[in-house]
């Protein structure tokens, strides 16, 4: 009898669970479906014509990892990796610390600071593309104010095809990087900067710190969260870059500006070759999956602060 | 309250109904919608653009029972995902824009194309064309039959030159690859910037010396080479870069070769920056919006390299033509409309806008400018015609070819490093 009782309760509860686990099922199966469509399907379908021969328009042709093979001893490839990963450094030189700088610089509500920072936050608003092509004449050899400017202060050997040299032309993008999104990062931070007691700075200035010491023993801290957003936005975001290389180098000169994107886009399109470039958009995916997993993963660990 | 209509009226209105629904289906053929024609291609503006809208408008006055209908992209966009897209629809285009060479004979392959021999056939269509166009080398055919209707013949590079600055440096065009030097040298040695070339792109100074190339190497080693049959990295092709390098050796080109963009070049050169320009055949129309008025310019090809090789006076140029898709809708009525676009009449309204027309006597009939006039002697002159590797041959090959010319231009790599290089670079794409 009893067991019969626990037996038919069971399966009640068994029948219940099933009743209701289809129940959310048929709530989350819009969602389902749509992320199936969106995001599932074209990711399979990316990694299946990452291995063939395919030029967009003939047949694909199945040949397995030989794209793969062929990437990995594509050294134009592997450059662009070392050519974003700089680029990356310098973003977090140009972009985050100095957005960091001017933050803390700008913290102030004395008259003219809030235009200050809406000045400098301007640049954010314009588009990636305009904004190259703008710095694209700015560098000019002959006509860019740079040049023309150390031309009129008498500095004529200094003029350089500043694009146009494998050691100049990186290092221009990445300033017209920082340009465009210092602003950025500074408004990140002067937001998180309002959110720190007061009394902090108050206290240390009653012990005798230093703005210096309380940079680095509260300000830093305390914007230790974000400045790990700000850093893994950072270097997302470059691995992404392909606007102002785009527009402004191109890859060039001699392929000393090639980043992951533009190499993607000029094997599948300029080439004709989808299925390689495919596979070099996979790649690519691992890799800012892997960065983004290891960096996350050492964020959650190092969330606690300690001051 | 209105009146009940009599039965018999009431039956009177329902046969004039059926009457007029009778005559109306009977007169449906002549009221019905034009058969539509849509043909994509890259000409945004200008002088050819004005020319294809006026023959379009006079075709549809013509037939009044065919409606044309343009789907036009920017020329980059056009080629790298414009058409891919077009043609993969379920209903394409049925006529589109396309390269002779490497794109057509993909598309004959992949029954993007339709094979164009019966129509071509009829009515001595194929015979208004000059011979060369229909030759295996143009690219126009595969297997034999014709997949293109070639509307027409670009040159891809010939050195444009200021007649200004050639006067006060008192030079003349050169006879040969030593005279080119020479003048190079002095131009030079003048202050001047002998040549600008803007090659961020590649293809600008790429295609140049894949001409100066065919000029050196024997045609089969250079096809072979290309078609990654046989290594870069022979003497004669190297002799290839040496040439290359002299200019670069006589302060020929100009300090930001690698990063400039092929229009900022030609700007600089109508601005009268630098000597000479090589590029291709739309310096003309390019010309006509961009410089000014009393810019005096000219032009002459690539000067005699070796007397002995079989292609020593060559210009380098490719065709263009409009293919018909099979699979769309119209194809008959396309091919109307591309004999009324290549009728001789049309043609010279097509060279007169600055295009270089296949057609027999299109050119000599045209009233055109006396700076297309040179272009077309040229052609006339010329005892064969190279086409360019990027669109004869796999075009990360030619792009590979391409860099290893960059390198020596900029002084980046000796001729024999920058072959070691290339050889190395197509190594991976041999599959």
């Amino acid at each position: 009898m009893t067991g019969g009782a626990v037996k038919i309760s069971s399966s009640t509860g068994a029948t219940g669970a099933i009743r209701a686990g289809a129940t959310g099922l048929i709530f989350v199966a819009p969602a389902l479906v749509l992320y199936a469509a969106f995001v599932l399907w074209p990711l399979a379908s990316s990694v299946y014509y990452s291995m063939t021969d395919w030029d967009g328009i003939s047949q694909a042709r199945w040949i397995g990892f030989a794209n793969f093979e062929r990437a990995f001893a594509d050294k134009i490839h592997l450059a662009s990796y070392l050519h974003v990963t700089l680029y990356i450094l310098g973003t977090l030189v140009f972009e985050v610390s100095f957005g960091l700088f001017m933050a803390v610089l700008l913290n102030s509500d004395r008259p003219g600071f809030a235009l200050l920072r809406a000045l400098f936050f301007s640049p954010v608003v314009l588009s990636m593309s305009a904004a190259g092509v703008l710095w694209t004449f700015v560098f000019d050899y002959r006509t860019g104010i740079i040049n023309a400017s150390l031309k009129a202060i008498g500095l004529t050997d200094w003029a350089q095809p500043w694009l146009s040299q494998p050691t100049t032309a990186l290092l221009c993008v990445m300033l017209v990087s920082g340009w465009k999104f210092a602003g950025l990062y500074m408004i990140l931070f002067f937001a998180a900067l309002r959110r720190i007691p007061r009394h902090l700075y108050e206290a240390a200035r009653l012990e005798g710190a230093g703005p210096v010491w309380s940079f680095c023993n509260i300000t830093l801290p305390l914007l230790k969260q974000n400045i790990l957003v700000a850093v893994l936005l950072a270097v997302t975001g470059g691995f992404a870059g392909f606007d102002l290389f785009f527009t402004m180098t191109n890859g060039q000169p001699y392929n000393s500006t090639e980043v992951p994107a533009t190499w993607i886009m000029k094997q599948a399109f300029d080439n004709d070759q989808l299925g390689y470039g495919i596979a070099l958009t996979v790649i690519l995916t691992g890799v800012v999956c892997l960065i983004s997993l290891i960096y996350l993963r050492y964020a959650e660990r190092s969330h606690v602060v300690e001051y | 309250m209105l009146p009940r209509t009599p039965a018999l009226t009431r039956r009177a209105f329902s046969l004039l109904a059926l009457g007029a629904a009778a005559w109306g289906s009977a007169s449906l053929p002549a009221l019905a919608a034009p058969a539509e024609v849509r043909i994509t291609h890259s000409m945004t503006g200008g002088a050819q653009k004005e020319a294809f809208d006026a023959i379009v408008a006079a075709f549809e006055a013509a037939h009044p029972d065919i409606k044309i209908k343009q789907i036009v992209y920017d020329d980059d966009l056009y080629s790298d995902t414009g058409l891919i897209t077009q043609l993969k629809s379920s209903s394409p285009p049925e006529i589109y824009f396309q390269w002779a060479g490497a794109p057509t004979q993909r598309d004959a392959r992949e029954g993007f194309a339709m094979d164009l021999s019966e129509a071509l056939g009829a009515e001595g269509w194929k015979d208004s064309f000059i011979a060369p166009a229909f030759s295996q080398q143009m690219g126009v055919l595969n297997d034999g039959k014709p997949y293109l209707v070639p509307i027409t013949l670009d040159v891809t590079n010939v050195i444009w030159y200021n007649k200004q600055i050639f006067k006060e440096a008192g030079i003349a065009p050169p006879a040969n690859w030593a005279e080119l030097i020479d003048l190079t040298k002095k131009l030079a040695g003048k202050g001047e910037t002998p040549f600008v070339i803007g090659n961020q792109e590649l293809w600008p100074l790429g295609n140049w010396a894949s001409h100066i190339a065919s000029r050196v190497v024997p045609p089969a080693d250079y096809e072979a080479a290309f078609r990654l049959e046989k290594p870069f990295n022979t003497p004669d092709f190297e002799k290839a870069l040496n040439l290359v390098d002299e200019i670069r050796q006589a302060g020929g080109f100009n300090k930001d070769i690698a990063g400039l963009g092929a229009d900022p070049a030609m700007s600089t050169f109508f601005q009268g920056a630098a000597a000479m320009h090589p590029i291709g055949s739309w310096l003309v129309s390019s010309a006509t919006e961009l410089a000014e008025k009393d810019f005096d310019y000219d032009e002459f090809n690539t000067p005699l390299i070796d007397p002995a090789h079989p292609l020593k006076d060559s210009v380098i140029g490719t065709l263009t033509g409009f293919a018909v898709s099979p699979k769309s809708q119209n194809p008959q009525q396309a091919i109307t409309f591309l004999r009324f676009f290549t009728s001789p009449e049309n043609q010279v309204k097509w060279a007169e806008a600055g295009s270089f027309s296949p057609v027999k006597g299109a050119m000599e009939k045209a009233k055109l400018d006396p700076k297309t006039k040179a272009m077309a002697d040229l052609l006339n002159s010329a005892g064969s015609l190279v086409p360019p590797p990027d669109t004869t041959y796999p075009v990360e090959v030619a792009e590979a070819y391409y860099q290893a010319a960059a390198y020596v231009a900029g002084g980046e790599k000796s001729p024999k490093d920058a072959l070691v290089w290339l050889d190395d670079r197509v190594k991976t794409m041999r599959k």
